[in-house]
């Protein structure tokens, strides 16, 4: 079976995107939350809900889920294999839900051999995030442990739960990372009625809170902690959340509990995404300028402050998702996904499953320069 | 010193011709780069060739109800002429998730080179997830032409979506 080339990229003349964007993937279907196997030769990703994966040059795709799944994220582990984050059904949904809490958890499955077509394992439920631990080895879970409460799991490569931290934060956990040296997590957590940023130590299960926000702030996405701070993005809650909101970039020593606006960005800077490199000494952020410019993917050196633009966006819209952006464990890619102007009659002499721009589809940024 | 200037005057002139020479070559092979660069240009008709078309005007006229009308034109632009034409029109979602794809088909039995056919076709464009009574997502339609000989030609629309129910 031959399996077809996706369409050619770098001798393209411009994919909107600018010079050296190639594109991961390509045809119909909403794509969201990119992962990249350590060996950098396959790509994950959730589309319409599902879960796929597929070699990184070439089509083929692999599904791993039903098409009904209902995946957040997914996470190559130290196996081969895939590690999903997909939704519960919570029969409670429409019960008033107190304050703080959403009521909506997930669960997390391990893939099992392809043999085994698309049953999956599950690990443990009531999920609220996750990321994978140090090295890409074994995961780290936010967990739901009441209603006002929120806990954290370590489990193992084998998918087994090595260690539980209960009842630890108050309020619910909507986003985390590892610091670089792996020993401690910070912790985006809604509370009854304000957003906070936590450091928990994982060898003592000891928390303390960095920063509480005013009572109309949101946290965007899951934190970042860098090799020179941790990093996110912060905006007014009762706006809606587009990729033109008014969402800022911060930055907070991990000794200190007084955020600043992240420096080198620029005041007029709008952040939506925002994901630390694997050596922790770069930051890329999907943003905006000024309110008046287009997004585009950028990389922050976190040692000098320096911002530089890695796309050169031709009017693509680029997804602003907090998932919606991966670096390769090589550091020297990012994946972005992207789609053109979708509202008008399209004609093409060419098959849909060869179309880019016409979809969301994933393109890999080379970022080695910045 | 009369020999000093002769190889002096020798010396110069031994230059200037030689220096002559390299720039009467470097354009030469310019010359010669220039015109390789020139791309060939095709022969209007070398063998068979399919080409389809669709109708924009009536591409614009969908509604996402059933009996929708819709005219797939098969041209053949090379120099023999085409027999046995299978069309194939598939209607899907932009949502891969939707499982139920709608496929038509119709044959045509020859079209002479140079001269075009075309296919009338009555499609289902309601939408293709049952829960919906209107699509929130694209439909896109998806022709094929394939003959025994291996010739093969497509053509993709994607339908914007409708932001109304429709009517009629």
């Amino acid at each position: 079976m031959s399996i077809a080339p996706l369409p050619a990229g770098e001798s393209q003349a411009d994919l909107g995107l600018g010079p050296g964007v190639r594109p991961l993937s390509s045809g119909p279907g909403d794509k969201s939350a990119p992962n990249w196997s350590p060996d950098e030769s396959r790509i994950s990703f959730v589309l319409d809900g599902y879960v796929v994966d597929k070699p990184l040059n070439t089509q083929g795709l692999r599904r791993w889920t039903t098409k009904d799944f209902g995946a957040e994220e997914v996470e190559y582990n130290s196996k081969g294999g895939l590690t999903i984050l997909g939704k519960d059904n919570p029969s409670n949904s429409k019960a008033p839900q107190p304050a703080g809490d959403s009521g909506a958890t997930s669960s997390i499955y391990q893939t099992l051999p392809r043999k085994e077509s698309f049953k999956l394992n599950k690990i443990t439920g009531d999920a609220l995030a996750i990321v994978p631990g140090q090295d890409g080895k074994g995961l780290v879970v936010a967990l739901k442990t009441n209603t006002f409460q929120s806990g954290i799991a370590i489990i193992g490569s084998d998918g087994r739960v090595e260690k539980v931290y209960k009842n630890l934060i108050g309020g619910r956990v909507m986003g985390l990372a590892l610091s670089p040296k792996g020993d401690q997590l910070v912790l985006s957590v809604q509370g009854a009625a304000t957003f906070a940023l936590y450091a928990l130590d994982l060898s003592d299960g000891s928390s303390r809170v960095l920063a509480r926000l005013k009572p109309d702030l949101e946290i965007f996405g899951a934190p970042q902690w860098t090799s020179h701070g941790i990093y996110y993005v912060a905006g007014d809650k009762n706006i809606e959340k587009t990729d033109a909101a008014p969402y800022k970039l911060y930055k907070i020593e991990p000794d200190s509990d007084a955020p600043e606006p992240a420096p080198g960005v620029g005041e007029d800077f709008i952040a939506s995404s925002l994901r630390a490199s694997p050596d922790g000494e770069r930051l890329a952020v999907i943003g905006r300028r000024n309110p008046n410019s287009l997004t585009n993917l950028y990389i922050i050196n976190v040692a000098t402050n320096d911002l530089q633009a890695a796309t050169s966006n031709d009017d693509m819209e680029i997804k602003t998702g907090p998932e919606d952006l991966a670096w390769s464990r090589s550091g020297e890619e990012v994946a972005i996904i992207a789609s053109g102007a979708v509202a008008d009659l399209k004609v093409h002499a060419a098959p849909a499953s060869s179309l880019l721009a016409d979809f969301y589809n994933l393109y890999e940024v080379p970022v080695n320069e910045q | 010193m009369r020999g000093l200037v002769f190889w002096i005057s020798g010396a110069a002139f031994a230059f200037v011709v030689t220096a002559g020479a390299f720039l009467f070559l470097a354009n030469l092979s310019s010359n010669t780069s220039e015109k390789s660069l020139s791309p060939a240009t095709p022969s209007a008709a070398s063998g068979p060739s399919l080409s389809l078309s669709l109708q924009k005007d009536q591409l614009s006229s969908l509604k996402q109800l059933k009996d929708q009308k819709l005219t797939v034109t098969a041209k053949n632009s090379g120099d023999e002429e085409l027999s046995g034409i299978s069309l194939t029109l598939k209607v899907s979602s932009e949502d891969t998730s939707i499982p139920e794809v709608r496929y038509y088909r119709a044959t045509v039995d020859q079209i002479k080179a140079g001269k075009s056919s075309d296919t009338p076709l009555d499609i289902d464009l309601s939408p293709l997830d049952q829960n919906d009574e209107i699509t929130s997502t694209r439909t896109i339609i998806e022709v094929r032409a394939t003959t025994p000989s291996g010739v093969s030609a497509v053509k993709t629309a994607i339908l914007p979506t409708q932001t109304s129910q429709p009517s009629g």
